[in-house]
């Protein structure tokens, strides 16, 4: 068993009466881009400032390479870091900024500058070390941060938001670099977003924030296919909810009936509750099936609300006799949707093991 | 504040680096100004009362004497009349500073700052030249047929009131200009649409909106009027001595603690209501702002 | 339509008369008084029935005027020091700490500008007779720095306020230690604060008038206490020409702080 590169155990942040974080605990492994993800107040922020030093926890410990970080301050941890907002010193060159924290640990002049050029060379802005942070544009500066956050070669590097500022296509373009950065120089990213689209592009594996908890730790499509709560399920991808009656549940799987009677076997079931109570069946848009033929085994009846073209999806909105909406997305061509207009009737149904079950 | 916004609005508790500098930075400045500026202001005011005897005896004498309550008489006349003298001369030149073309105001602001930030006793010395019977004033005066004999301008009340509207119309204009240029001229340009003639923007629209800003300005003037001591003592003469010269003269010529701390006293509760009352009534508004 | 300048009509002369006189007003006793130091007439007339450079010379001549210009820049100078270095630490209490009172003590430490000085003139002569520093430099350092405090922390407390402090504690995090990156990283970007801090405070002092009347003794001038005394006994052009003098210092300093600002902004 690899001994743990950082672990984070037991974490707990109490702002007086307010508890920020409750108790967040963590592996990360070397080298990888881990993300935490999760609405503002879910903790994740919080966490990253203990990371780095400038919050201390109410409880629990943090240890890196074995050594725990705790005791050591902010300026001896030697981690990097790139904030939300711009954060280059305004009186001094890019080079300089690079140069910066070398310089404060007292390294020769030649390895300076040879380690400037490194980093310009790295962050694609070669020739920019005489400019100042005020004749750059946003992503310019977040590159030249990146470049001065890494100009050390801290184990870990985290990452505050620092794309929320910039519009949406200079984002990605951003985002791509930082993925080929990470490749490149193989340094472990703690990296902070409320957008999810940004977590799956860039991460290695997300930890979804919640409440000053981490819901779920896994990869993309772990999350996407199993997720473990209610709210995993909600944040990541588009998520439809029916409720249903449970019937049973044992081994992680639950039976559970639907209104107008049909029942479904062998649902993965998270959280715990009793026959006879309501809970929440969860399906992913595209895994429910659509059918205009009447009640052809278990299933949902539910009468169409609205059709929309989307390009290679078909969206189309349903409202069940009960009220719920549902959404289903087809592709297009789908044979079901020749002819299908707003007020038909039609059958959804699903395979058990697609969907889960939330109490 | 230790809280901030992050990205997406929520207010974040801001981390605790940025509250470890809290109380110490400042107790180097509190001791300081506690022994050198509290410390010894409120000896004076209690020597008002202990000395010669404990009692308020050295009000009554204030009060009561006829020559101490002509120097207060004079001080407060001359403090208003400079106000308004300044508010009067200051408005409509606070009003054309604000929507002149740039390079005139430039200059003219130029002029104010200098005039603010030059040597006091310069200034003061200037009018004292300026204003002799043989000074050039009054030889412009008979020169071109105004009067016969030279005018008594200074060494008397007319002399500080010039002096003292000289040094204060920079403190009416400056913030009279501020408060203008943020009123929005639409509100002007809305009110002549309705009906109204010039004079009725100026004395119905204009001038209420501006109101704050001239209240705030006018009770700084007063108040700095009350207590000014270099200007009034050059001008104004041994006969006619104003508030901040008796109290010197107290301390310094009589050495009567009680008599002079009383007086300091009397100067610096009035200052004080009067900044009470602009911060209660006139505060910091902004009227029609863009 | 009134605050539109060409939409005035006639009133628009009438403002720009108004305006044109008064500054006039302003500056004719600044250039009187340049004029008359040049002028040959003891009796200060004018216009001057000549020309001379005879009462700069007698200025430059008088060992007393030089000696109590001296006086003024020493003690001018030790409380800009002193005042910057006040002024930053509580500037850094007041932007930066959360305690209870923060606002009441900052509306405390902009007093002493508001208050009429003779009070405090007053208040420290009888303070440091009772002391024995009546008359000593230390006296006058310490009652001009009561008075130049208040301009240091406004200069500085605004410049603090606008500097982002996640810039410091980047620093921070690149190594520096809390207080180096205060030095190589904060400072710098507030040093447009404290120049104008520095200028205001060596000002206050240099031109400072009541207080130094009180604190001064027969061997102690400043330079303000000495055109006083002189001024209380007659108008001698010497003080035109010291006026003089002192109105082109006003000039250079007001022209060096704009330059300065601006180079410094940047």
């Amino acid at each position: 068993m690899k001994e743990p590169f950082l672990q984070i155990r037991g974490i707990r942040k109490e702002y007086g009466p307010v508890v920020a974080v409750h108790d967040v605990n963590l592996d990360v492994r070397r080298g990888e881009f881990l993300t935490f993800l999760g609405p503002s107040g879910s903790g994740k922020s919080t966490t990253l400032y203990i990371l780095a030093g400038f919050e201390t926890p109410t409880k629990g410990d943090i240890t890196l390479e074995g050594k725990t970080l705790l005791a050591t301050p902010s300026h001896k941890r030697n981690i990097g870091m790139v904030f939300q907002r711009y954060t280059l010193f305004p009186h001094l060159t890019v080079g300089e900024n690079i140069a910066f924290p070398l310089k404060v640990r007292r390294k020769s002049k030649a390895e300076v500058d040879s380690k400037v050029k490194e980093m310009l060379r790295l962050v694609r802005l070669e020739g920019f070390e005489d400019r100042k942070p005020a004749q750059m544009s946003g992503g310019q500066q977040q590159r030249v941060a990146l470049a001065r956050a890494l100009a050390y070669d801290p184990p870990v590097l985290l990452m505050d938001e620092p794309l929320s500022a910039l519009d949406k296509k200079l984002r990605e373009e951003i985002q791509h670099e930082i993925r080929r950065i990470h490749q490149q120089t193989e340094v472990t990213i703690l990296y902070v977003t409320h957008d999810q689209e940004e977590a799956l592009r860039l991460s290695d594996r997300i930890a979804v924030f919640s409440k000053g908890v981490i819901d779920q730790i896994g990869t993309g499509p772990e999350l996407y296919a199993n997720p473990r709560t209610r709210f995993v399920a909600e944040f990541i991808g588009d998520s439809d909810f029916i409720s249903c009656d449970l019937l049973s549940s044992s081994d992680g799987q639950a039976t559970i009936s639907l209104g107008g009677g049909s029942v479904f076997n062998h649902i993965p079931v998270h959280g715990k509750g009793t026959s006879g109570t309501r809970a929440a069946l969860m399906l992913r848009p595209e895994r429910i099936r659509l059918s205009r033929a009447q009640a052809a085994g278990a299933g949902l009846a539910a009468t169409v609300s609205d059709i929309t073209f989307l390009g290679n999806n078909i969206h189309v909105s349903t409202e069940t006799a009960t009220g719920e909406a549902l959404a289903v997305r087809l592709p297009f061509g789908h044979e079901a949707i020749a002819g299908l207009s707003r007020g038909d009737i039609v059958h959804l149904d699903f395979d058990p093991g697609a969907a889960h079950v939330f109490c | 504040m230790s809280t901030y916004s992050d990205a997406s609005g929520a207010i974040m508790p801001l981390p605790k680096a940025r509250r470890a500098t809290g109380f110490g930075g400042v107790v180097p400045a509190l001791a300081f100004v506690a022994i050198f500026f509290i410390a010894p202001v409120a000896v004076l005011l209690l020597r008002s009362v202990l000395e010669p005897v404990p009692g308020l005896g050295n009000y009554a004498q204030l009060i009561g004497s006829a020559t101490y309550l002509k120097i207060f008489a004079n001080t407060f006349i001359v403090s208003g009349l400079v106000t308004v003298i300044s508010l009067l001369i200051g408005f409509p030149v606070a009003w054309a500073l604000a929507i002149m073309p740039g390079r005139l105001t430039s200059v003219i602001f130029a002029i104010l700052l200098l005039s603010m930030w030059t040597n006091l006793l310069a200034r003061t010395y200037a009018w004292m030249v300026l204003l002799q019977r043989t000074g050039l004033i009054n030889k412009m005066l008979i020169g071109m047929g105004l009067i016969d004999k030279p005018l008594a301008l200074v060494n008397n009340l007319t002399g500080v009131t010039i002096g003292m509207t000289y040094i204060m119309l920079p403190f009416i204009i400056l913030p009279l200009y501020g408060v203008i240029k943020k009123i929005d001229p639409s509100t002007l340009q809305a009110a002549a649409l309705c009906g109204a003639n010039r004079w009725q923007c100026l004395t119905r629209v204009l001038l209420p909106l501006a109101m704050p800003g001239m209240a705030a300005g006018a009770l700084m003037v007063f108040v700095m009027s009350l207590g000014y001591f270099v200007t009034p003592s050059l001008l104004g003469g041994t006969a006619n001595m104003m508030l901040a010269e008796l109290i010197a003269q107290f301390v310094q010529s009589l050495v009567n603690w009680g008599m002079g701390g009383a007086a300091a006293l009397v100067l610096l509760v009035v200052t004080l209501s009067l900044y009470a009352v602009q911060l209660r009534f006139v505060g910091n508004q902004n009227p029609g702002g863009r | 339509m009134l605050l539109n300048f060409d939409r005035l009509g006639w009133w628009k002369y009438m403002l720009l008369t108004i305006t044109v006189l008064t500054a006039a007003f302003l500056l004719l006793p600044i250039v009187f008084i340049a004029a008359l130091s040049f002028g040959s007439s003891q009796w200060l007339i004018f216009p001057p029935p000549g020309w001379t450079f005879q009462w700069y010379s007698e200025l430059f001549a008088d060992p007393r005027w030089l000696e109590s210009a001296w006086t003024s820049f020493k003690i001018a100078v030790i409380v800009t020091i002193l005042s910057v270095l006040l002024g930053l630490v509580t500037s850094f209490g007041l932007v930066r700490g959360s305690f209870l009172f923060r606002d009441a003590l900052k509306a405390l430490f902009l007093t002493p500008m508001i208050l009429p000085v003779v009070v405090l003139a007053v208040a420290l002569y009888a303070f440091f007779l009772r002391i024995g520093l009546g008359g000593t430099l230390v006296g006058f350092v310490i009652s001009h720095l009561v008075l130049a405090l208040p301009f240091s922390i406004l200069s500085i407390s605004s410049a603090l306020e606008g500097f982002d402090k996640s810039i410091e504690d980047a620093a921070v995090l690149c190594g520096a230690s809390p207080l180096e990156a205060k030095i190589r990283v904060t400072l710098p970007a507030i040093s447009h604060g404290l120049f104008s801090a520095a200028v205001f405070s060596f000002l206050t002092s240099w031109d400072e008038v009541v207080v130094a009347i009180f604190m001064s003794s027969p061997t102690l001038q400043t330079l303000p206490v000495k055109v006083w005394a002189t001024l209380r006994q007659d108008l001698t052009p010497v003080v035109a020409a010291a006026s003089t003098l002192l109105i082109l210092l006003t000039i250079i300093l007001m022209a060096l702080v704009a330059v300065v600002r601006k180079v410094l902004k940047q």
